[in-house]
């Protein structure tokens, strides 16, 4: 029977399986067993598989949860455990922290601090304790603090515990669209667009990003052009979630109707997110999407997930957007009261 | 611009030939493939110049060791003089632009000729080519050198139309030029091309390459021409297929062979399919050509609408890659449909050995899953079955989304006789969502653990009223656990109790069991995140009132005794159901144990004490 199967063959199956909900099953099946038997080696390697998967399929709580664990293991026994794979998942830990708004600000700044102190410790580069500085102010909304961060991390070294350039590319890209400066974020794209940066998430999220700044600098063929390869690369895939609603809120503006096509197709993975912010976002752009769509085409009966929590009539499409609106504005009140600005909701003001 | 402003770079032969050697080609064997994409280029040209020309390579080894040397002679149409400067101006171009250019530019006929002879100096010190244009015009001589330096002479005889080029090896490659390697590599780069290919050594000469097969142009004659597929398939690709499946594309510009491999294939795996761009062999390890659910099959795909990368090793991802991909996938797909319409007994074979693809395609495509659904295994209460077997019990098929709700409940579902399947693998559970609307008149419903106890037996009013006390002794024994009792009568009735857990209260469990382990501070953001998930976190513990020990702890209610031994039968569950236990349940399960011991023993000297 396979639910009785042991740690190697449960690993075995995992590393056979693309990332998703199936193999994250298999490996938390893998991290019991270990637990259960008492195999504490096993238990952590089982982990290191969940926080990597679990970061890249839309379950940072489950990434958080297992990391949490690693980290407690390793500093109880540092040299049995091997401290680079450890520190590098600890960028996607914070990378991903502030979506979840019932983590406080100064909770989030000691967990920075933590890490930087742990960097420092083993002798890597500082870059990345400023450049995580600089993601997490833009997160919060401390648009100064950010900028102040990233001159300091541009000037400094980067080693092997970096983040790629492309990464980093696209992270100063975001900074000058939070700043609202649509021509500094066209400058920052160019690396990335012209195909001189690249890595397994670049230029997937870029091509959504650029798709606002050139509809308002009114590059839309340019636009259309990044669209569509965009939304070619990263269609079925629960990791780029916030990337769909990027798309929605172009589409909502130039072509609704291949915007309905992105909700469609895509609302199940949204749902299903385990990220509140990403899941904000979707949310809120498919409200905006769905009135626009409403005026264009009333009677249109949207598909639905079977699982979607909604009662209502799908083909009443402005109360469907009434829904996901709500669902958005209820979560980011959660943020700005954790941040302390209006960072967030200012994000949503057409909703 | 006059004659007097134009200046020309001079061309740095020698670090193209680095580029090519250390970045473009991935190893210098690649050098024989790139001389019979000369030759067949020279015969396409002059084919089409002279309709029913019949083209030839003749390949021959001659000498020993450091002498070894290769010749290679085409009957295509040549070079003529202006031809020769045009490509040697071509390379002095590509060099000037840079490597990049050189990777990525598409080049013409001549340029591409060029650039593949100068792959021959990874594996000699000296290229001479001998050319004759089917143009006429004097026959010519090209000698070149790794360090760019090279000559050009008319000769004075007049050879025939064609070209030929010598080679001699270096030592560290004189293995590239031994009779047996080259007859091989020939056949792999060539077996497709159709003209013959001679190789001539030792004085034997022979054929490398049979006439090419008819089936290779349309491949839907392959069906009526199995044996001989399989054997091509066998010798070209290493395995013995049982069976195969044709692809055609409406362009007819690209075709091939899928052959089902024989063994079960691992999701990840490579996909190596061998694919011929205009007959010749570009790739034996194409990983983009075929959509990624097709991973049960390897493929020979030949092509001629593709644009192959400089290092013709692979194709550039563009849009035409893309129709190719979906028009080779759909006719795969088309191969299937037909298997189960009029063969099933075959797709069923093909289903067993490769079920995860089938499930993989099936979840894509709808119409696809109704025609192959019935022979999709999956697990359920009632066995490793077919799914038309399972559909066949005419019952509502319940499932799991994950194989640990799947765990938590299949010994009481299959007690109560219910139907359910695991969901918890790959594409399960979304096939069960899927499946009545692919299939009429089937029902499918998420069943999620605490559902399970919608099947129970509840306890009338009035004799759960009989079980208040113990009840509330137990939820407030349990509380500690985030957990709740209920009495409910459910078969096996040897089970004593049941724990079941939500999607939350699991989140929980794991929040709180990691909380333990790691630092101060994680501890403290996880406090908070659990903070946002509590209300709906808990957990259920079902007491089997058909069970006779539950019975009795229920009947009798004693405020010492109770709770202890619900705490037990709780951890109990929890090793049942193969949970990671926390340490305050650790604690319960060691001094319970320590407990009961004593009160055994107690027990039996009582007893003796009373005799």
């Amino acid at each position: 029977m396979k639910t009785e199967m042991d740690f190697e063959d449960l690993m075995e199956e995992a590393y056979g399986l693309p990332n998703g909900t199936a193999k994250l099953g298999m490996l938390e099946e893998a991290a019991r067993v270990a637990d259960v038997n008492g195999m504490e080696e096993e238990a952590y390697e089982a982990r290191s598989e969940i926080v990597e998967t679990a970061t890249f399929c839309g379950y940072p709580m489950k990434a958080l949860i297992a990391f949490s664990w690693q980290l407690g293991k390793f500093d109880q026994q540092p040299e049995r455990y091997d401290e680079e794979t450890l520190m590098w998942s600890y960028k996607w830990i914070l990378g991903e922290l502030s979506s979840f708004p019932e983590v406080s600000r100064d909770k989030m700044m000691e967990l920075l601090e933590d890490f930087g102190r742990r960097f420092k410790s083993f002798g890597y580069s500082e870059r990345s304790y400023w450049y995580y500085r600089f993601r997490i102010s833009m997160d919060l909304g401390d648009l100064e603090e950010a900028g102040s961060s990233y001159t300091k991390f541009r000037n400094m070294d980067r080693d092997f515990m970096s983040d790629c350039e492309a990464c980093e590319q696209d992270e100063i890209m975001r900074y000058w669209i939070l700043v609202g400066d649509d021509e500094k974020v066209l400058e920052a794209a160019k690396p990335i667009l012209k195909g001189r940066m690249s890595c397994a998430e670049i230029p997937h999220l870029t091509l959504s990003e650029i798709l606002m700044p050139l509809y308002r600098l009114g590059k839309i063929d340019e636009a259309d052009k990044h669209q569509a390869k965009g939304y070619r690369m990263i269609k079925g895939h629960n990791d780029f979630v916030q990337s769909f609603a990027e798309q929605m809120d172009y589409l909502a503006r130039t072509n609704p109707a291949k915007g309905i096509d992105v909700l469609e197709e895509s609302l199940v993975l949204a749902m299903d997110h385990e990220d509140p912010f990403a899941k904000m976002m979707f949310y809120a752009r498919a409200a905006q999407l769905l009135r626009r769509w409403a005026d264009e085409s009333p009677g249109y009966r949207l598909r639905l997930p079977a699982s979607f929590p909604y009662e209502g009539d799908p083909g009443d499409l402005r109360k469907l957007a009434d829904y996901f609106a709500a669902h958005a504005k209820s979560a980011a009140d959660k943020y700005d009261q954790r941040n302390g600005n209006q960072h967030v909701s200012s994000m949503l003001s057409e909703v | 611009m006059t004659a007097s402003n134009e200046y020309r770079f001079q061309v740095n032969l020698s670090g193209m030939i680095q580029i090519l050697s250390n970045h473009l080609y991935s190893s210098p064997k690649v050098f024989l493939r790139e001389l019979m994409q000369n030759a067949t280029d020279a015969i396409t040209a002059r084919t089409e110049a002279e309709p029913g020309f019949q083209g030839e390579v003749r390949v021959e080894l001659t000498g020993t060791g450091e002498h070894r040397t290769m010749m290679v002679e085409d009957n295509g149409i040549g070079l003529t003089e202006a031809d020769i400067h045009e490509f040697l101006a071509m390379i002095g171009q590509s060099s000037k632009r840079g490597q990049q250019a050189l990777l990525d530019g598409e080049t013409s006929f001549i340029g591409r000729f060029g650039i593949g002879l100068l792959s021959c100096f990874m594996v000699s010190h000296e290229i001479v080519m001998l050319t004759q244009s089917a143009k006429g015009g004097p026959s010519m001589e090209w000698r070149g050198k790794p360090d760019g330096t090279y000559t050009i002479r008319q000769l004075e005889t007049q050879l025939s139309p064609g070209t030929k080029v010598y080679l001699r090896c270096t030592p560290d490659a004189a293995h590239y030029f031994e009779t047996e390697y080259v007859q091989e590599a020939l056949f792999y780069y060539g077996a497709l091309l159709p003209y013959p290919v001679i190789l001539h050594s030792d004085d034997v000469q022979h054929i490398v390459n049979s006439e090419s097969p008819i089936w290779l142009m349309e491949p839907e004659l392959a069906c009526g021409r199995r044996a001989e597929v399989f054997s091509f398939g066998e010798r070209l690709l290493g395995e013995k297929f049982q069976d195969f499946i044709p692809l055609t594309t409406a362009s007819g510009r690209t075709g091939g062979i899928a052959f089902v491999l024989p063994h079960a294939v691992n999701l990840n795996a490579k996909r190596s399919h061998r694919v011929y761009l205009k007959r010749m062999l570009i790739s034996e390890k194409a990983e983009n050509i075929l959509p990624e659910w097709a991973f049960f099959v390897k493929c020979l795909i030949w092509t001629d609408e593709l644009q192959p990368t400089a290092s013709r090793e692979h194709f550039y991802e563009n849009e035409k890659l893309e129709d190719v991909r979906f028009e080779l996938g759909d006719a795969l797909r088309r191969g299937l449909a037909d298997m189960a319409e009029s063969q099933t007994e075959r797709l069923q074979k093909l289903i067993r050995l490769h079920a995860l693809s089938m499930k993989a395609l099936a979840v894509q495509d709808q119409e696809f899953y109704a025609m192959i659904h019935r022979w999709l295994p999956f697990e359920s209460t009632r066995g490793h079955r077919e799914l038309g077997e399972l559909i066949s019990e005419g019952e509502t098929l319940y499932f799991t989304t994950t194989v640990d709700e799947y765990r938590q409940i299949h010994h009481v579902a299959s007690a109560q006789s219910m139907l359910v399947i695991n969901g918890g693998y790959i594409y399960d559970s979304d096939l069960m969502a899927m499946l009545p609307l692919a299939v009429r008149n089937v029902q499918t419903e998420r069943l999620q653990p605490d559902e399970v106890s919608m099947s129970f037996t509840d306890v009338p009013p009035a004799e759960r009223n009989q079980y208040y006390d113990a009840l509330r002794l137990a939820d407030s024994a349990l509380q500690r656990f985030r957990c709740r009792a209920e009495v409910k009568g459910f078969k096996p009735a040897d089970l004593p109790v049941l724990f079941t857990l939500s999607q939350e209260s699991s989140t929980l469990r794991a929040l709180e069991k990691a909380s333990e382990e790691s630092t101060e501070l994680f501890s403290s953001v996880l406090g908070s995140l659990s903070s946002g998930i509590s209300s709906a976190g808990y957990s259920t513990l079902y007491l089997n009132i058909s069970n006779p020990i539950i019975q009795r702890v229920l009947t009798s209610p004693d405020a010492q005794m109770t709770p202890i031994a619900i705490e037990m039968l709780y951890v109990n569950a929890l090793m049942m159901g193969h949970y990671a236990m926390n340490r305050q349940e650790l604690e319960v399960l060691n001094q319970g144990i320590v407990r009961f011991i004593d009160w055994g023993l107690r027990a039996n000297t009582d007893r003796k004490g009373d005799a």
